[in-house]
């Protein structure tokens, strides 16, 4: 019987081509690019890493989630107790715990800790949420970023409340951001070709024979919501180390909607398109921008006014739901073979009588 | 071959879909290594009874008793973990992965890790004289084919007991007939205990030892293909049949799927 080439052979093109096309990018942009077009590659950077967290939930379950924006909050807020120099904390943050008030970690401690904070704390909320299923477990999340962001706008002692908390060493640079890209796109390949990550596609195509094939869909879905928080907790961190800031409000509706237009738009069940995403919009976004500053043509300036941004991205968001709603990548991997092939597009809605049999 | 008193047993079944009794004090036993039909008109229950020996339909009286373990309210997942396994009327396979694929997933479901599970894919593929099919996207399979490997992916790992709901339904006489001796294999060789669902009735008597007849929700007969020939209580079931429609000697009708 002739043996089929193993998973990961037939599957690691995929993130090798993702990880070295962002990797030419941050050269380019560290050899060429402005002070300003550093920092807007480190965002897109980091927006890479939280729109690949959310893929592997949502990409791997099917299910839409509102609320992974909550764990880069928490992993943004956990780097900022534990990065902030004791100096300033004692004064901010007087609710901080003792120990905590003392230490002052580098980046490449504080990240992973804040990775792993938002890691626990979706696996203790997961264990409710993921009970829940369709639309009733996107609400749940919904509730989530709310809940979250209540507290850290409100516990000013530890948080700062609604201000931002200042002081966080700004040690963000693109080839961070490379690097930070690369471990989200290897941590959510790794899962995809997991055992997990199969069985959580199976339930999300056909969840009445996963079940009959021994799945526990409740169990692989938790799995993946908190191999994604981790993700998106050092997305979090990473990004307090480049604002040097954080308040809650950067952690809220806005951030959410952008980063789940690029997933749509990039294809949300590939990893590829959840790149991909990013990097159009990024480069949308960045455009609009500078349109709403005002370009000069001819002696006149002309500019959008502000807000167009936000426009522009819904209304390219709605036409792709419309047009294309397998997204750029049409769910397809870069030279992937196995899962998302050929997909079709829309499948009719099975009735619930159906359901069973 | 046949073993021991081993047992799948629905005991006093009844399920009530909102005023309307799916199912009624029904009693079945599936005995490990052999095959049992269960056969009925349209809507009679046959797959809810299904659902329910499954784990995917919860009971509302009665108990479910897997070789003399009871099994009230268990998840459909665990219960394949415990062997038993069933096919879909609606096929159900992952439409949009390899057909080997398909089989991987419940290996990997019952725990195993991805090479093995691929390698017991390939091997049950072989078992069926089906691996031509390895690489084929399930969705892009014929009906038949469709049939041959929901039964695969059923049989990964050997279960103890295999639920078939109408896995001959849009075959040929010819198909059937190949159908017919994968069944026998599975209970044969395998010794799992095959419960049967088809509207192919002559295929049903041509391979079970004992057939349950189910009309709206109640068993209104069991016995031997023999007795079950004769019976004018089923004939009553199937109204407007004649009894030699019903039963044809051999030839097997191809009967519509629902
Ligand atoms: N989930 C459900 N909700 C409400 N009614 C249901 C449900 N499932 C089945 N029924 C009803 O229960 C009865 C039995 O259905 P079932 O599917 O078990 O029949 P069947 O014997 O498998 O029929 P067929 O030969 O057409 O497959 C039917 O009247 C059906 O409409
Ligand atoms: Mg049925």
């Amino acid at each position: 019987m002739s043996t089929r080439p193993s998973v990961i052979r037939q599957t690691i093109v995929t993130p090798i081509i993702l990880i070295v096309a962002l990797l030419i990018m941050a050269a380019l942009t560290y050899q060429f690019g402005s002070r300003a077009f550093n920092r807007t590659a480190v965002e897109m950077f980091i927006n890479i890493m939280v729109v690949v967290g959310l893929y592997v939930f949502v990409g791997n379950s099917g299910l839409l989630s509102f609320g992974h924006i909550s764990f880069m909050c928490l992993g943004a807020y956990m780097t900022a107790w534990l990065a902030i120099p004791p100096v300033m904390k004692s004064i901010t943050l007087k609710g901080l715990p003792a120990w905590l008030l003392h230490t002052q970690l580098p980046m490449w401690v504080a990240t992973p800790i804040s990775g792993l904070f938002a890691a626990i704390f979706a696996l203790i909320i997961g264990r409710v949420i993921m009970r829940l299923s369709g639309i009733a477990a996107s609400i749940a999340t919904f509730g989530l970023l709310g809940v979250v962001n209540n507290v850290y706008s409100n516990w000013d002692s530890v948080t700062g409340g609604q201000g931002s908390i200042v002081g966080i060493p700004p040690t963000m640079n693109v080839w961070i951001g490379w690097l930070g890209a690369t471990a989200a796109i290897v941590i959510a390949y790794l899962y995809s070709i997991s055992r997990s990550g199969l069985a959580l596609r199976a339930t999300r195509d056909e969840a009445v024979a996963a079940s009959a094939s021994g799945i526990n869909i409740v169990r692989e879905r938790l799995i993946a919501f908190v191999v994604s928080a981790f993700i998106i907790g050092l997305a979090g961190a990473l990004y307090a180390h480049f604002l040097s800031i954080v308040n809650p409000g950067a952690f809220y509706l806005r951030t959410t909607f952008v980063t789940l237009s690029m997933l749509v738009v990039g294809g949300m069940y590939s990893l590829s398109g959840a790149v991909s995403g990013v990097v159009v919009m990024s480069v949308l976004i960045e455009l609009f921008r500078n349109l709403e500053k005002g370009i000069s043509l001819g002696g006149h300036t002309i500019a959008l006014p502000n807000g167009a941004q936000e426009i522009a991205i819904g209304a390219i968001t709605i036409v792709m739901l419309m047009y294309l709603p397998t997204g750029l990548s049409r769910n397809r991997e870069f030279s992937w073979r196995g899962w998302p092939l050929q997909r079709p597009l829309a499948r009719p809605v099975q009735t619930a009588l159906k359901e069973l049999n | 071959m046949r073993s021991d008193g081993l047992e799948l047993v629905a005991r006093d079944v009844s399920v009530q879909f909102e005023g309307l009794k799916a199912l009624s004090d029904v009693t079945l036993a599936v005995p490990r290594g052999g095959i049992t039909g269960l056969i009925g008109p349209n809507g009679a229950g046959k797959t809810t009874l299904i659902n329910v020996l499954t784990g995917f339909q919860p009971v509302g009286a009665g108990s479910i008793e897997l070789e003399g373990e009871p099994l009230n309210g268990i998840a459909a997942h665990k219960l394949r973990h415990k062997g038993v396994a069933r096919t879909f009327q609606s096929g159900r396979l992952f439409r949009d992965l390899p057909v080997v694929d398909n089989l991987e997933v419940t290996g990997v479901g019952l725990g195993q890790t991805r090479r093995d599970a691929i390698a017991e894919a390939q091997r049950v593929l072989a078992w069926l004289g089906i691996s031509s099919l390895a690489n084929t996207i399930a969705g892009a399979l014929p009906y038949t084919d469709e049939r041959r490997v929901a039964i695969g992916r059923a049989i990964m790992c050997t279960p103890r007991y295999l639920l078939l709901d109408e896995p001959a339904a849009g075959m040929s006489e010819h198909e059937s007939h190949d159908l017919a001796a994968i069944i026998r294999r599975i209970a044969g060789e395998l010794n799992v205990g095959v419960l049967l669902i088809e509207h192919n009735i002559g295929l049903v008597l041509e391979l079970c030892e004992r057939i349950f007849v189910l009309d709206s929700g109640e068993i209104i007969e069991v016995g031997t293909p023999a007795e079950i020939r004769d019976s004018d209580a089923v004939r009553h079931a199937y109204m407007g049949t004649q009894r030699d429609e019903l039963i044809p000697p051999i030839v097997a009708e191809a009967a519509v799927a629902s």
